[in-house]
């Protein structure tokens, strides 16, 4: 039976071996994504943060401000969780990072609003945190235009006017708002459909990096090009591809949680498959280039880690590449998750045409092109280089 | 007399370790890259990713079956807004489709018919706004503005067609960022962040290279001056803290000040506050450091956390809606009291009364990791003899 296995067979068979009894794989491959898909979608169970701590300030203390704080208590992402006598005490509290918003009422409110001479009510966000400050935003603004609602509407009443008649006074032009694909406004939808694909792209590329680049410092490099039988090309192939079939996995794990048990949006699963699949393989070509151009592990290594965290910020995904410099816009194309990202929106999220994606799929498969450039380096090292510290 | 011989040799030696360290960090480029590099020069990346602070001029597709002058001037205004940009009038909601499916546009915003004539006939009149969410700051520049100027316009339209009195004026305000920056918000984060990172990324390799050079596979070199546990730990840790202060000098004040991020605390408070969240993590490190072997190993297991670590620290997911499990795992970091000390005090002018929870506990963990650090060194020196 062994000599009819082929080279790419045997290197990946001994690839196989050096996996199983290496605990540096075993956490790097399949605990470490795992784990953090564990603590992202927990982190992020509510979809939505619920129950942000605000402070009242309410200098009126009438019926009326009384019912506006039940009002913006009664809202799923608000609370109150304290009543300040002044503005400056709240702002402390705002210091200290227990409340992120101040709810405040001013003297007279209920008085002047009655009377008709436009109190104003003001509301206060910590933009600090953007997230928690954006959502209070949204819950205080709606409560004010609903109170400012509530007094035409009683003296609209009054005066015998219909309600609709009394709508078009106070907002003639109304906005009907369609989200499309992600309509609750979910950040773990928005968030985690591409951290997670970043961690193990991240992982990935470190992987390759690493399992190539302990050949060398071990002097094992000869034993692995013995076993593919001089040929770079089948070294490679044999090293990568029981990698490769283990990130899948993982990867498809990621996806049957994401998809299947969570119920993300999700337009054409075989396509955001074949993109798991462009990114696997990308992050790894990737992974052989950066050995390749530095030899040395922890060079290349480093390599990897730094192209890796910042291919986060670069996909575009919290801050739309768009927006940012034209010359970083450009940039952002040599990192396999800003393709993936977009593939994602298209396929994923937005059920587009799939000839929308072509490019990116496209994109991704030009990174496979990669390794060639390193071949010949990357065979002189394993030939004859020995190991720097 | 002994006594102060002795305490004479511990410091002179504690410098001696000192200065071997500091000489097998420069002679390090692995070690170099996560010192001085990286925290050099990521602070800047950071920065000019996101330097725009915000996105401006979002492009949005319009269908107009009202044909009325009501609607273009709508439009106009729209166009008019810092945050929309008017893409193109197409006749129909398919011909938009395709151009937000082509990322021409990220909205369209739809007039139907009878706009106009419910204005006229004094109903209230619809708009319909669709909006691509693969951004969510797309989403909210493009409400904002078709807000802002719907609003406008309504006022503007017939104000006193019936009298219902006036009703109450609001207004918000955005604290510590105004403008809702994006750097302002992530900036400082990643920035307290990659300090410990880069600590423990470093102290690790340094770790385990003595290990690796030592025959003995062991941490502490057969050389009479690591003779001493305290002076060991003590003449690392200020090796390692020399190199920070200019570091952090660099990295969470000059950089704020390069890329116009808030910059609030004074040089005095962030001095203050700086030498327990230094402290700490290189105490950290340096525990975490005893367990490492091979050089490369901090790079595969440390780094993917970086991520999690940010999102533990409270700055984007808010601190309140973190579970309970993860908040008491939050505490072993170093990271997330320095995020949330370092925002308040830098963005937020808060004093160091108003961080005291989160600079106690950078005190508590600097004693915590300093004694396991001691102990474990301890260990080793007792297994050496």
């Amino acid at each position: 039976m062994q000599q009819f296995k082929s080279p790419i067979l045997k290197v990946a068979i001994r690839e196989a071996k050096r996996l199983v009894s290496g605990k540096i794989y075993w956490f790097c491959m399949i605990i470490a994504p795992l784990l953090c898909m564990v603590f992202f979608l927990s982190l992020m169970k509510e979809g939505l943060p619920t129950n942000l701590p605000v402070a009242l300030v309410d200098i009126d203390n009438s019926t009326t401000s009384r019912s506006l704080a039940r009002q913006l208590d009664s809202f799923e992402g608000t609370e109150i969780i304290m009543h300040c006598s002044d503005f400056n005490e709240a702002k402390i509290e705002m210091q200290k990072g227990n409340i992120y918003g101040i709810f405040f009422i001013p003297r007279d409110f209920e008085q002047e609003a009655l009377s008709g001479n436009q109190p104003t009510l003001s509301y206060y966000t910590n933009g600090s945190y953007l997230i928690a400050g954006s959502l209070l935003f949204r819950d205080m603004k709606t409560v004010s235009t609903l109170a400012s609602g509530a007094v035409v509407l009683g003296t609209g009443r009054a005066k015998g006017y219909t309600d609709s008649q009394i709508m078009a006074q106070i907002q003639p032009i109304s906005i009907d708002t369609h989200p499309l694909g992600n309509p609750w406004l979910n950040y773990s939808v928005y968030l985690n459909n591409i951290i997670l694909p970043g961690i193990l792209a991240l992982l990935i590329m470190s992987v390759t990096v690493y399992s190539i680049g302990i050949e060398i410092k071990e002097h094992t490099r000869l034993d692995w090009l013995y076993a593919g039988k001089g040929s770079i090309v089948r070294c490679l192939i044999g090293k990568l591809l029981p990698q490769t079939l283990v990130f899948f996995a993982v990867g498809l794990i990621m996806y049957v949680v994401l998809y299947l048990v969570l119920q993300f949006p999700m337009g054409s699963f075989i396509a955001m498959v074949l993109a798991l699949i462009l990114l696997i393989l990308s992050s790894q070509a990737l992974g052989i280039f950066m050995i390749g151009i530095l030899p040395t592990l922890r060079l290349g290594l480093s390599f990897a880690c730094i192209w890796g965290m910042i291919a986060f910020s670069a996909s575009g995904f919290s801050f739309p590449v768009i927006a940012m410099h034209p010359a970083i816009q450009a940039l952002t194309n040599l990192f396999p998750l800003r393709h993936y990202f977009l593939i994602y929106v298209d396929q994923g999220l937005m059920s587009r045409d799939f000839v929308y994606s072509l490019p990116q799929y496209f994109a991704l498969a030009v990174f496979l092109i990669l390794p060639v450039f390193v071949l010949k380096t990357l065979k002189h090292t394993l030939l004859y280089d020995s190991y720097k510290p | 007399m002994k006594t102060i011989d002795y305490i004479k040799k511990a410091i002179g030696d504690m410098f001696r370790i000192w200065h071997d360290e500091l000489k097998q960090v420069f002679s390090d480029v692995g070690v170099i890259i996560f010192f001085l590099i990286v925290p050099l020069a990521y602070p800047v990346i950071y920065g000019l990713i996101y330097t725009t602070e915000t996105i401006r001029e979002v492009p949005m597709v319009v269908v107009d079956d009202s044909h009325s002058s009501l609607a273009r001037a709508f439009v106009r205004k729209v166009d008019g807004t810092p945050d929309a940009l008017i893409y193109s009038y197409v006749t129909n909601i398919d011909e938009a489709k395709a151009l937000v499916d082509s990322k021409k546009a990220y909205g369209v915003l739809y007039f139907p018919a009878d706009f106009s004539q419910k204005i006229n006939r004094g109903e209230q009149s619809t708009v319909s706004l669709f909006l691509d969410m693969s951004g969510l700051l797309y989403y909210k520049a493009l409400l904002l503005a078709v807000t802002e100027v719907s609003m406008d316009m309504g006022a503007t339209i017939n104000p006193t067609r019936i009298d219902t009195g006036a009703p109450i004026n609001y207004e918000s305000v955005s604290l510590y960022n105004p403008q809702n920056g994006f750097a302002s918000f992530l900036v400082p984060g990643i920035v307290v962040l990659a300090i410990q990172q880069t600590l423990l990324l470093g102290i690790g390799m340094l770790a385990a290279t003595t290990r690796e050079k030592n025959p003995s596979g062991r941490l502490i070199p057969p050389h009479s001056s690591y003779r001493g546990t305290l002076r060991i730990v003590l003449g690392k840790a200020l090796c390692y803290f020399a190199i920070y202060i200019f570091v952090s000098i660099w990295a969470l004040e000059i950089v704020p000040r390069i890329f116009n991020l808030p910059q609030i605390g004074s040089t005095g408070t962030l001095l203050l506050f700086k030498l327990p969240y230094l402290l700490a993590c290189i105490f950290l490190s340096m525990m975490v450091s005893t367990f490492i072997r091979g050089r490369e190993t901090p790079m595969m297991i440390l780094v993917f956390t970086s991520l999690p670590l940010l999102f533990l620290s409270g700055i984007s997911w808010p601190l309140a809606s973190i579970p309970d499990f993860w908040k008491y795992i939050s505490y072993i970091f170093p990271s997330s009291f320095g995020i949330q000390g370092y925002v308040k005090l830098n963005s937020m002018s808060a004093g160091l009364s108003e961080i005291a929870f989160e600079y106690q506990a950078l005190w508590i963990q600097t004693g915590i990791y300093f004694i396991i650090t001691y102990l474990i060194y301890r260990k080793e020196s007792i297994r050496k003899d």
